[in-house]
Order: C-alpha cells, then structure tokens, then sequence
C-alpha cells in the first residue's frame, strides 16, 4: 500500500474557465432579480430528471402507429405528450426552457433518406425530450465537420451509408430543435413498444447511429488521455 | 441624473409564459412572402452585432420545405425587441451548391436549416 491511498478523492478534477463564468452569471443574475437562487435550485433538479428514453418512445410508438407517426412528423410538441413531455409545461418556468424553445420537429428517415442533426451555430439541443447533449455534439470538431464533410464523420460513428441514400444534415440554428424518426429495423417484427424503445437510443435520436437488435447502448468513443494530466496528492 | 436601468428584463418570460416560445408569436408575422416549394437565395448582408444566419449559406439558392413559425429575428430578439415578428421557413440545399468540392458520388446529399424572411429573396 503506498502512503497515498489514505487520502481521500477529490470532489472534482478540476473546475473550468467555465464553470467560473457561469457561477460569476448566476450570482449577478440573482443579484438582478433575474431569477432567485431557489427558482435555479428547482431548475437544475429539473434539468438532472431529464433523458432520452422519452423520445425513444416516441419513435417506438411511431413504428407502432401509423396515426401517431403522422402526428409525431406533422406537430413533434402535440406528439411529445403521448410520451409525457409538455414543451411549454414541464419546464419549471412555464414557458418551455430558456434555449431549446417549444418547437421540436421529427425527422422522418426513408430507405433513401437519412437525418442527421447538428448546431453549427452553439449546441442546440431538444434538452426536455432527450435530456443534456453528450460532450462530443458540442465539440467544434463536430458542429464544423458534420455539415461539411457528414459521411466522413458519420464512417467515424461507424456508420457507413450507400450513395444512394441521400443524407440530409439539419442545423438547428434557430428556434426549431430536431429528433430523428429512423427506419424500424428488420428482426423486430412482432416486437413490443418497450422492446423497441430499448434499441431507440441516444446516438439513433441524434442519427449518426441506426437502430439494430440487440444494441441497447450509445457507440464507444475512443478517450485519449490527456497530456499534462491534473495531478492529486503529490504536492504536498 | 439616475444611472440605473429599467429596462423590463424579464419582458420575454412575461409574454412567453404558459404559450411558449415560439408559439407566443403566432399570427404576428403577417403575410408569407414565400411558400413551400419556392427557390430562394439567401441574401449575403453585412453582419451587425448578432446573426444566427450562417455565412456557409450566404448568396446560395435552396429550396423552401416548410414555413415553420412566426418570431422576431434573432438579429432583434438579441436585445430584447420583440416588436416586428416575421415569417421563418426551413431551406433545404444541395451540398454540392454549398461546397463547389463536395463529392460527386454523393450529389443527392442535403444541409436543411432555418432563415427569416429578411434573409430571403427571389433567385
């Protein structure tokens, strides 16, 4: 045992540049009368409640009913409902969330069509129906490459689309916020809704995955690891 | 002279609340000028303060998918003024007419995004 080990684990790593900014915003905007430290602490339990399992219902349903899909494409806030997200109300503000607005559009995907969503302009993201984006959509890297270069990024999620399946990259750089409505997969036929909803997942929602029996998880990305590495206990 | 603001600051809440945004702007944009369907260039104007139109768009012609809400422009909504609502269509374009290098393989792919009427004009 190394006379390290008694020490216990830091609460974080690091805290960021950004991470100070936004405790420096929110303590002026309190002080403003913007928001008071309780409407922030009902927000951000609110925010932690959030995950995509409701909009993989809304896909499973969609597969499921005919009627529904229609609905889901022509109005995606009507549709949200059925699967228990109010856009304007399930916020605690009443009034949707302050960036992701009440506009969600469902992209319906054809054998010969495929959706793919980025923000070019930020990270845009259905947050209430899909809960907080992963790290990598909100890259530079991606937002940059996605709209320019979509096959090759989406070759590096491991997907890999033939020329004749038209690609179609949306850019949610305004008020509308976008989750993907992929083809049901072959092998699932006779498949429940809660069995669909399980292949529904994350990356399918955002379209640089496909659904497949039997892949119930997000693709592994690789980590590399960083090259000056935050240190603990070593300099005391 | 006083040097504090009073500017409602939480203007946007107030009208937004209960309707949601964009929903709170609705029949406000008045009269579309353009219709599914319609060829539109995307105008390439100066950029003043803020835009959320992307300059990869700008002079490109694309094709109108949807007339999607009524809101003001994010150029206005960026400092609170909310007073001239319009229309905001969802354009669909060719990559190849975005990027002149974009592979010929694969001419049938699409960028779709989002513009308000300002942005637009007759090709």
């Amino acid at each position: 045992m190394s006379e390290h080990d008694h020490k216990p684990a830091p609460m974080v790593d690091e805290v960021s540049d950004f991470e100070i900014l936004e405790m420096a915003v929110r303590e002026l905007a309190i002080e403003k009368g913007l928001f008071s430290a309780e409407d922030h602490r009902i927000w951000t339990e609110y925010v932690h409640t959030l995950g995509p399992t409701p909009a993989a219902r809304l896909v499973a349903k969609a597969w499921l009913d005919p009627e529904y899909k229609k609905l889901a494409v022509a109005d995606g806030v009507a549709a949200s409902k059925a699967v228990g997200v109010d856009w304007v109300n399930s916020p605690p503000t009443k009034f949707g969330t302050p960036s992701d607005y009440c506009n969600l559009r469902v992209l319906e995907d054809t054998p010969t069509l495929k959706h793919v969503v980025v923000c070019t302009l930020c990270s845009c993201y259905p947050r209430p129906i899909l809960g907080q984006s992963p790290e990598w959509y909100r890259t530079p890297n991606y937002r940059r490459r996605l709209v320019r270069w979509p096959r090759q990024v989406l070759s590096e999620f491991g997907l890999q689309l033939p020329p004749e399946v038209q690609i179609r990259v949306a850019d949610s750089n305004q008020k509308t916020r976008y989750i993907v409505l992929p083809v049901r997969p072959a092998g699932t036929e006779g498949w429940t809704e809660d069995q669909l909803t399980e292949i529904v997942t994350r990356d399918c929602l955002i379209g640089v995955a496909v659904p497949k029996p039997g892949v119930k998880s997000n693709i592994k990305l690789p980590v590399h690891k960083a090259v000056h590495p935050v240190q603990h206990g070593h300099g005391h | 002279m006083s040097t504090k603001s009073h500017h409602d600051r939480n203007h946007h809440a107030s009208i937004a609340t209960g309707i949601g945004d964009p929903q709170c702007f609705k029949g406000k944009g008045g009269k579309p000028k353009f219709k599914e369907g319609d060829a539109v260039r995307i105008k390439n104007l100066p950029d003043i303060f803020y835009t959320r139109c992307q300059v990869y768009t700008r002079g490109a012609v694309g094709r109108v998918t949807k007339l999607v809400y009524e809101s003001p422009a994010a150029e206005d909504e960026a400092w609170d003024n909310t007073e001239k609502p319009e229309w905001f269509y969802s354009v669909a374009f060719k990559q190849k007419d975005l990027w002149p290098e974009y592979s010929d393989t694969f001419s049938n792919d699409t960028v779709e995004t989002e513009f308000c009427e300002r942005w637009l004009e007759k090709p």
